[in-house]
């Protein structure tokens, strides 16, 4: 994303200079009590904030509980995705069947489900889970079986002279061929996974975790746990972001032509 | 009624491929019969059919006019008797060359231990044999194809539909393979039929050569190639044959042979 | 010999009940056909929905039957409930698409245009954007209260930055080749923006704004979830305080299909908006 527009020229300090500067500035503000820091906190709150956090444990256990459901999820939904979309990318009469209905559910905002699965399973753990693996599955499957159905011809036309069976031709020809999209499927929903956590932790019951401690800051008027919160929640995410970035530049290293 | 199945009869093949334009006409009224154990070679100008042919042979395309039959029966879709060296090399990108070869072998009753052995010695065979682990984006266009000549004979194929499959090499590996295609479809009893541009592989490869026409795709003669001629590149008898094709694939002499 | 095969010959792998339902069809054309197939699927659902409401295989506040929601929803209509709720979640999203869409704009080009900006300003906005509105949605409320302007703001986050990227990448990153020409034809600063920067930069301003319509529709369910009075995801907040999953499902079903209609009438503008991108033109 936006990656020439963050990297202008290698070797650019200004950017990393900006952020710096975006720091003092917020930092002189409050010595000079330009804000308020009822509503600003100020940068080195929120690291004390941090620290007394960490040595109590509280926001790692937080931390934990809100990845565990995440994973879980995810987990679940991409599984699910991947299955269904190769089914609907295998066979074109069932994805002209039911592919149009996947993507029509698509189409709907993704938390207009909240209320209707917290109904089905409930406000806790099992509900958020559920709400987690529908954002992962709807990526995955449209992408797997976009990327399948779209093999290309001469290697469909491969397959069938060399007789391979509907598996050998899933494993050896359009599971490769669809892996790029699959990744990308799998990348979106990662991101989509870990909104879905944060957003059902807000939405539903509360139970320990992120989302749970953005609250209590908004409610306590704690400004620098709402800050650290944010700031946990947007690191989070980079790191899921880079990783899937990796590692889908490892897996697909030497498998295109 | 002594006379052996053919192992390839053609009759009346029409193809037509139905494009948003409206329909286009690629061969008309091909009839061809070819024996066992018989090399055939196919010569014709670009876009007259000659792919479309092999793939209705091989059965992958079956929306067509008239009758193709491989040793007496109708051909009802790719089998394991007939193998095909596609004009593009279609390497699977995510399989070494060694992967490549051996997935013509998934389906065969052989062992392991024979299918790596056949893998080997058919790479070895197109020389090779130090490329068994490279990636097919490492190989050169030349080296692709032979992977992929090898992929197609691993099979031991009684049947070898071959779409010009020493397009991408250079001269020298070029007459090597064409000994070695000359030599294994003669030492395995197999029937070949090969596409090539090249008049001078044709003559030298072929017991026959069909000379195509284009617009639509129809056989327009097809010529014995006496033995001295497939012997002997220099003899004249080769020399003859070949300035006669060239002559006959030369735009004045298709158009008389179009009246 | 009479084996003679007829054309087209049968595809081996197609079950012939379904080829056969597919030929019946052709007179209504292949994409009606498709169209059938594509609906059979909800629809079975749908029946298979009924039948269990009817034969009580789901408990009703699991999942009430087809009827009751289609009752529910023409009691919605009938008392200008359901017209008040949409309008209220509409006018918001026109709002908060309006401002995201301005600022986006602005803020893109001007990111795309100055390369200071780019360098000084545009990292660290970067960096704010790349979290979630959904989290800093806790934060806001501290500063706009649970009002309108909370959930303006709100949608007009969300599109804003889709915007911005497309904006800024687009206006920045025109082609050499394109650059080259405006030199050679010695245009002045403003004719290249508008003979060659904007042109060529519209396809990915329009995919931006798409983008960011989308985003527009699902961050207001989620505001309007979060904290609302009125609008269609209160609608569905309150129809489950109540148990009352009709009043949810119709809910769901009436944002399901304006965020749909919503996508398809901003993809004909784009494709009115570049006529040259279709080929077939209206007739400039
Ligand atoms: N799947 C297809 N759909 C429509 N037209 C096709 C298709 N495949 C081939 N054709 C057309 O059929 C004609 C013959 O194609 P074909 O590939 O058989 O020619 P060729 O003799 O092998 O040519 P070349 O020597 O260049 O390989 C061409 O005009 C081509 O455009
Ligand atoms: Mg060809």
């Amino acid at each position: 994303m936006a990656g020439d527009l963050a990297t202008p020229r290698s070797r650019d300090l200004r950017p990393i200079l900006s952020f710096v500067f975006v720091l003092i500035l917020w930092d002189l503000a409050h010595r000079f009590a330009l804000v308020d820091p009822r509503f600003l906190p100020a940068p080195l709150d929120i690291l004390t904030r941090l620290i007394s956090e960490l040595s109590a444990g509280t926001i790692l256990s937080d931390l934990a509980a809100t990845l565990r459901r995440n994973l879980l999820g995810f987990l679940i939904g991409a599984a699910a995705g991947v299955s269904l979309g190769a089914v609907l990318g295998a066979s074109r009469r069932i994805g002209q069947i039911v592919g149009p209905t996947v993507v029509a559910q698509r189409q709907t905002a993704l938390f207009a489900w909240v209320p209707l699965l917290a109904m089905w399973f409930g406000g806790g753990d099992s509900g958020k889970i559920a709400f987690i693996a529908l954002a992962a599955f709807q990526p995955t499957v449209i992408n797997t079986w976009r990327g399948i159905a779209l093999v290309p011809e001469p290697l469909r036309e491969l397959a069938a002279s060399l007789r391979f069976s509907q598996g050998q031709y899933l494993r050896h020809v359009a599971l490769p061929a669809a892996a790029p999209q699959i990744f990308t499927g799998l990348h979106t929903a990662l991101i989509y996974a870990w909104l879905a956590t944060v957003g059902s932790e807000l939405f539903m019951n509360i139970t320990p975790g992120l989302g749970g401690r953005l609250s209590e800051g908004s409610q306590m008027f704690e400004m620098d746990l709402l800050f650290l919160a944010i700031a946990i929640f947007g690191a989070v995410g980079l790191i899921y972001n880079s990783l899937a970035e990796a590692l889908e530049a490892q897996l697909l290293k030497g498998h295109r032509p | 009624m002594t006379e052996p199945t053919p192992a390839l009869q053609i009759r009346a093949l029409s193809k037509v491929f139905a494009l948003r334009e409206g329909a286009l006409e690629v061969l008309r009224d091909i009839t061809l019969t070819v024996d066992p154990g018989e090399f055939v070679t196919i010569v014709g100008a670009s876009g007259c059919g000659k792919s479309t042919l092999l793939r209705l042979i091989l059965g992958l395309d079956r929306d067509f006019r008239g009758e193709i039959r491989v040793d007496g029966v109708p051909v009802t879709g790719p089998a394991a008797d007939r193998a095909i060296v596609f004009q593009d090399h279609r390497l699977l990108p995510w399989l070494t060359a060694e992967a490549n070869v051996a997935a013509a072998l998934l389906n065969s009753p052989l062992d392991a231990e024979t299918r790596a052995r056949e893998v080997r010695e058919h790479l070895d065979l197109v020389g090779l044999s130090k490329f068994a682990k490279a990636w097919p984006r490492q190989l050169s266009g030349g080296m692709a194809q032979r992977v992929a000549i090898a992929r197609a004979l691993v099979g031991r194929p009684r049947f070898l539909l071959l779409d010009e499959p020493l397009g991408a090499l250079d001269a020298l590996t070029r007459l090597r393979m064409q000994e070695e295609l000359k030599r294994i479809v003669a030492h395995e009893g197999a029937t070949a039929l090969l596409v090539t541009h090249d008049v001078d592989e044709a003559v030298y490869l072929g017991h026959r050569v069909v000379v195509m026409q284009p617009h639509p795709g129809r056989i327009a003669t097809i010529l014995e190639v006496p033995p001295e001629a497939r012997a002997d590149r220099s003899s004249p008898a080769f020399v003859a044959l070949r300035d006669r094709i060239l002559g006959l694939l030369g735009v004045g002499a298709i158009e008389a042979l179009a009246v | 010999m009479t084996l003679i095969h007829s054309s087209p010959a049968p595809v081996p792998f197609a079950p012939r009940t379904a080829r056969a339902l597919v030929q019946s069809l052709a007179p209504l054309g292949a994409l009606s056909g498709q169209i059938l197939l594509g609906l059979s699927f909800p629809l079975a659902l749908l029946a298979l929905w009924s039948l269990g409401a009817a034969r009580g295989w789901v408990p009703p506040q699991i999942l009430p039957a087809p009827s009751v929601v289609w009752q529910s929803f023409l009691d919605l209509c009938a008392d200008g409930s359901l017209a008040l709720h949409t309008n209220a979640s509409l006018i918001r999203v026109a709002e908060g698409f309006a401002l995201g869409a301005t600022v986006g704009l602005v803020f893109g080009a001007a990111v795309g245009l100055v390369p200071a900006l780019r360098a000084w300003v545009w990292p660290p906005v970067q960096a704010a954007t790349r979290v979630n509105v959904l989290a800093w949605m806790p934060l806001l409320t501290l500063f706009l209260g649970i009002d309108e302007a909370l959930k303006v703001v709100v949608i007009g986050w969300s599109v804003s930055i889709p915007v911005i990227l497309a904006t800024a990448r687009a206006v920045g990153d025109v082609p050499a080749t394109l650059r080259e020409l405006g030199a050679v034809l010695n245009l002045t600063r403003a004719q290249r923006l508008r003979l060659i920067v904007l042109p060529q930069a519209l396809p990915q301003i329009a995919t931006g704004l798409r983008e960011g319509l989308a985003n527009a529709w699902q961050s207001l369910v989620i505001v309007e979830l979060f904290a609302s009075f009125e609008g269609l995801g209160y609608l569905m907040t309150w129809g489950r305080q109540l148990f009352q999953l009709d009043l949810v499902l119709v809910a769901m079903a009436v944002i399901a299909v304006l965020g749909f209609s919503l996508d398809l009438s901003l993809r004909a503008v784009e494709r009115w908006l570049q006529p040259w991108q279709t080929g077939a033109g209206h007739g400039r």
